[in-house]
């Protein structure tokens, strides 16, 4: 039970969530947001272990930004018919204004509710394996993926290294943003230069291990899809109906 | 599509697309926090780092797909490194994509000076602005905030995609890293590719 999401198929779990995300955008009540946010809360609660710790520490930037898109669009609104429900500072926000305000707030939450569900429940290896056993993504690219994915300590490594390098031969942090940013130019194309070089000798190594990148019929590590994808699935679409017709009971 | 291109081609892309998947995933977190107090203009400034992958793989690779492949692949990495904009990234990232793409289709692949690269981040700029307009629901903001964001993301496309990974490539054929790729037998004159 508190491995379901875990458990369950990547490109499946990837589809739902896009369709959930999609289908938010059509909708500016401040209710399906956030009774979709609170839906991907409970799922998360009953059929997952994750580490909520993280969970908050990932959510924190985007509080921030929910609460950047609430005083935008009060501030920048299209629609300023209906009732005056407050007033601040001679600014007269009208019903519709604060029911868009919170729909968009609400809708950064419930985006990044589903993301990080997605996130924190999915094995990156599996994830790009399952799209290319159930959703036909071609051989050639899947492994590539998988080879730049094993490459991220190496490059973080080497970034280190470049930086440090530059330390030893004085050149210096700059104070000014600007100037540091532009530096960014002279830590990059090592990087880069040492990405090229990287990228042929893996290739090299694929093919001369007979590599050829066709479609294949058989995998080492099979990613199925079962029955209890299907409860999942069935799980969030009920969610989702629940969500979008919560303007007809609500008010 | 993929038939005509190396495998070598391919890994360099994936490689290419992890490194600015990480600048990108970093952007993102600036973005963020200072969307929080201005809201989200904040990203239109710097939204032509988002573009810059496909316009560099093109003008190296120069291969029909190389942008759209090359964006999506980034997304895909910024997934995997796990965030909290997720599953959505990989299709905005294959929207930009088509953007730049179709610059590059419009030249049927056969320029690649710095007015097509420009041309592309445009593209990327407009295509990644109504995918924005729609699922930001944007609907709701005043037309002139409207217009004054996508103004200025076109303008960020066009300098920092465009010029900017011209600037990113050009240094980096001077380090002659990229033998044995289309861009450099294009200088060479030996081949169209």
């Amino acid at each position: 039970m508190k491995s379901a999401l875990h458990n369950m198929n990547p490109a499946a779990k990837f589809i739902v969530v896009t369709i959930c995300m999609l289908t938010m955008a059509f909708f500016f009540n401040p209710w399906t947001p956030l009774l979709m946010w609170i839906g991907v809360l409970l799922i998360q609660l009953l059929f997952s272990r994750i580490d909520w710790k993280l969970w908050i520490l990932f959510m924190i930037p985007f509080l921030i930004m929910a609460f950047g898109y609430f005083w935008t669009t009060l501030v920048f609104a299209e629609d300023k018919s209906g009732p005056v429900v407050l007033s601040i500072w001679s600014i007269n926000i009208t019903e519709v204004q604060l029911n868009h305000a919170l729909s968009l707030s609400f809708r950064v939450l419930a985006f990044s509710g589903l993301s990080l569900l997605f996130a924190l429940t999915t094995n990156p290896v599996s994830f790009i394996l399952s799209l290319m056993q159930q959703m036909k993504l071609s051989p050639k690219i899947a492994y590539s993926i998988l080879v730049g994915y094993q490459f991220l300590p190496v490059l973080k490594d080497e970034f280190v290294q470049i930086q440090q390098a530059h330390r030893l031969r004085g050149a210096m942090q700059d104070k000014n943003a600007i100037r540091r940013l532009l530096h960014m130019r002279k830590i990059l194309l090592p990087m880069l230069a040492g990405a090229v070089r990287k990228a042929e000798r893996a290739a090299f190594a694929m093919e001369a291990r007979g590599f050829t990148g066709e479609q294949r019929t058989s995998f080492y590590k099979v990613i199925r899809v079962g029955r209890l994808d299907g409860y999942l699935v069935s799980l969030f679409m009920l969610l989702l109906i629940i969500s979008c017709t919560s303007v007809l009971y609500i008010n | 599509m993929l038939k005509s291109w190396k495998l070598k081609e391919v890994v360099l892309m994936s490689l290419f697309s992890v490194v600015f998947g990480i600048v990108y995933l970093l952007f993102l977190h600036v973005g963020n926090i200072w969307a929080g107090f201005i809201g989200p203009i904040a990203y239109e400034w710097i939204f032509g780092i988002w573009f810059i992958v496909s316009i560099i793989c093109m003008y190296i690779i120069r291969k029909p797909g190389a942008a759209v492949i090359s964006e999506t692949i980034a997304a895909a990495i910024e997934v995997l490194l796990g965030n909290a904009v997720g599953p959505r990234l990989i299709l905005a990232g294959i929207i930009q994509g088509l953007g730049a793409e179709a610059a590059f289709a419009a030249t049927r692949y056969r320029r690649f000076d710095i007015w097509v690269l420009m041309l592309a981040g445009v593209g990327a700029s407009v295509f990644s602005f109504i995918y924005g307009y729609f699922l930001g629901g944007f609907t709701v903001f005043s037309t002139g905030y409207v217009l004054l964001m996508f103004g200025i993301r076109i303008a960020s496309g066009a300098v920092i995609a465009g010029i900017g990974g011209k600037a990113v490539v050009d240094g980096l054929l001077a380090t002659g890293s990229l033998r044995g790729y289309p861009i450099t037998r294009a200088k060479k004159g030996e081949a169209r590719a």
